[in-house]
């Protein structure tokens, strides 16, 4: 078998970030060395409290460090309107019995990038203080981190405004000292993300769409819960941002890709967080991320249904346990 | 039928100059003055382009010279794209008649304010002489038909990644414009950058026969060259101007939708961005027809057509 790849996921759970741990956690393909986590699609105590209790139910041993609760020079902006008032979009999940990692996610991303010698590759899908931060404070991670993935920007037009995508808007200046790192970025911007959706057929389809245990009706939950408010928002379906970036490590070959110069801009007035790309190369910047330009979707649900029908075998506590060694 | 009255404020430039060119050629406009701004080149190059082409077709409206600078930033030329002179390329004899006494706002607001019908206004450069008129004359807005302007672009810049150089030279200008309630057809890169002419299609110019036929050729040959750089990579060159008088001529080989767009006059990386609120996120009323596309044939044959009408 392929070696696993070490990969930190970086999120602020929120709906789509806990289906997209669910993902991750379900391959067989990624070594999830921690779960750091950011504030942004909610609080931070919301978002830690999410993916402890999400990490937990689903019956893995899994380091969940806590991260920043703060942009590095804004204030927090929420998706409460998306996310609802815990950030799970109203799914409730038990209390975790495990606790957070004692280190912070930036002490995190620093011990595991040393200990995985140059191969560690960061999923960030939430805004990227704890990625800037680490950066910041080690700069040795620009030489050992191998990649970031990150679900973020959007080259065309934003969904939070009309110039900017969330996660960038929340914390511009993060996004550009990540940008401009020197690290292989992949930027899994909205021009992908948007096409990455599935219909209500394709998700009825899962193979644990009607089973009765606990984990199938949570997955459910969250998806139905995804598919109602992308539809209230005029998608044809419920939108895979952050699993988009997951499945894109363990699929490359599911996004097309262009080399750009991405900027972000901290600076504008109605242009905050655009990631500005210099497509006609009109500077002189080298290019500093690959930008998905287009996806495979067909391919993509496959992907996306055979990691969740993972969980279909799981019927009890008992199983669950078993798998959490 | 009945022409389309329009004054066209330019800074001759290639794309300028045969815009000026198709305006004249085709009989759908009555062109009461050709005003210039300082952009493509310096503003007294711009003014001398515009009598130079205007004199080699053997037509004489009102040209007047306009601001000299931006609102408030140093101005920006464009060398690299269009030359020296502004008009690099084919050889131009000295103009034959004299610009007027008077500023291009003034001829413009006279020409407004005396004017028994709505007047059309073209601006093909900066926004500096439009705006002006409309911050300084407010009250005259009711007598503006619309504004179709080339410049911005819905994704992406030419000049900076984030900014078309038209707007980008004078954000400020073009922030008045756009918030001046005046409905606004943008011809922005969106729809510019397809609306190409291929070498092909130039020697058929060329071919026509007629001395106007062989500037257009001569202009574009000149044009193509910066558009083949590695960067853009197009096929042939764009014909950004020419586009802003098409749809002037005839909306209906193009498409649009309209939208909110404001400008970015702060920022860093997007200064002079044409923000379009594409999800329609502000809940702001649409005031900008952004042209989105067109049919390059039809549009190709509409220059062919007026080129043909000229000397």
């Amino acid at each position: 078998m392929q070696a696993r790849i070490p990969v930190i996921i970086d999120c602020d759970t929120g709906v789509d970030d806990a289906v997209a741990l669910i993902c991750g956690l379900a391959s067989d393909k990624l070594d999830i060395r921690a779960i750091t986590v950011v504030a942004g699609n909610q609080t931070l105590d919301k978002t830690s409290i999410n993916t402890l209790n999400l990490v937990d139910f689903l019956g893995y041993k899994v380091k969940v460090s806590k991260g920043a609760e703060m942009p590095l020079s804004r204030e927090l902006i929420t998706a409460e309107n998306v996310h609802g008032r815990s950030g799970m979009g109203g799914v409730k999940l038990p209390e975790a019995s495990e606790r957070f990692y004692e280190k912070n996610a930036v002490e995190t991303i620093a011990e595991e990038a040393l200990a995985a010698k140059g191969q560690l590759e960061i999923i960030a899908v939430g805004p990227l203080t704890n990625i800037a931060l680490a950066i910041l404070a080690h700069p040795f991670l620009k030489e050992s981190i191998k990649r970031i993935t990150l679900m973020g920007g959007s080259i065309d037009g934003g969904n939070h405004t009309p110039a900017a995508e969330f996660n960038v808007y929340v914390d511009p200046e993060a996004a550009q000292v990540v940008m401009n790192s020197g690290i292989p970025i992949v930027m899994v911007g909205l021009e992908v993300t948007e096409k990455a959706y599935l219909t209500k057929m394709e998700i009825e389809s899962l193979d644990f769409w009607h089973a009765k245990d606990e984990t199938s009706k949570t997955i459910r939950a969250l998806l139905e819960n995804m598919l109602e408010i992308c539809t209230m928002f005029g998608y044809k379906g419920a939108v895979m941002h952050d699993p988009l970036a997951l499945c894109y490590v363990l699929d490359e070959s599911l996004i097309k890709t262009k080399a750009m110069n991405i900027q972000v801009e901290t600076q504008g007035e109605i242009t905050r967080g655009k990631t500005v790309a210099d497509r006609y190369l009109v500077t002189d910047r080298k290019p500093n991320a690959l930008v998905g330009l287009e996806i495979d979707r067909l391919r993509f649900v496959e992907l996306i249904k055979e990691l969740l029908n993972k969980y279909s075998q799981v019927s009890n506590q008992q199983e669950k346990w078993r798998r959490k060694k | 039928m009945k022409k389309i009255p329009v004054i066209i404020d330019c800074d001759p430039g290639h794309d300028d100059a045969i815009a000026l060119i198709i305006a004249f050629g085709c009989d759908a406009l009555d062109i009461k003055a050709v005003t210039t701004c300082a952009g493509n080149q310096t503003p007294d190059k711009t003014l001398n382009n515009a009598l130079r082409v205007l004199s080699f077709i053997e037509k004489y409206p009102i040209v007047a010279q306009g601001a000299l600078v931006p609102i408030m930033r140093e101005l920006m030329i464009a060398p690299e794209v269009h030359g020296e002179s502004g008009l690099d390329g084919p050889k131009l004899p000295p103009p034959s008649f004299s610009p007027s006494q008077k500023n291009a706002g003034e001829v413009i607001l006279d020409l407004l304010k005396t004017s028994n019908e709505k007047i059309t206004l073209i601006p093909t450069g900066p926004l500096t002489n439009i705006g002006i008129l409309l911050a300084a004359h407010p009250e005259i807005k009711e007598k503006i038909e619309r504004i179709i302007l080339m410049g911005g672009s819905a994704v992406g810049g030419n000049w900076t990644p984030g900014a078309e150089f038209n707007i980008l030279v004078d954000p400020e200008a073009a922030d008045i414009v756009f918030k001046s309630g005046i409905p606004i057809v943008m011809c922005g890169l969106d729809v510019t950058h397809k609306a190409m002419i291929f070498k092909d299609e130039t020697e058929k110019f060329r071919q026509i026969g007629n001395k106007t036929g062989k500037l257009v050729a001569e202009l574009l040959d000149f044009f193509d060259l910066f558009h083949r750089k590695e960067g853009f990579g197009f096929a042939g060159a764009p014909l950004h101007d020419p586009c802003a008088v098409a749809y002037a001529i005839d909306s209906s080989i193009f498409t649009s939708v309209d939208y909110f767009v404001e400008i970015e006059t702060k920022g860093h990386h997007t200064l002079g961005a044409t923000v379009v609120d594409f999800k329609r996120k502000t809940g702001q009323k649409n005031n900008v027809t952004v042209v989105l596309d067109l049919d390059r044939e039809k549009f190709i044959d509409l220059m062919y057509s007026a080129v043909k009408n000229l000397i």
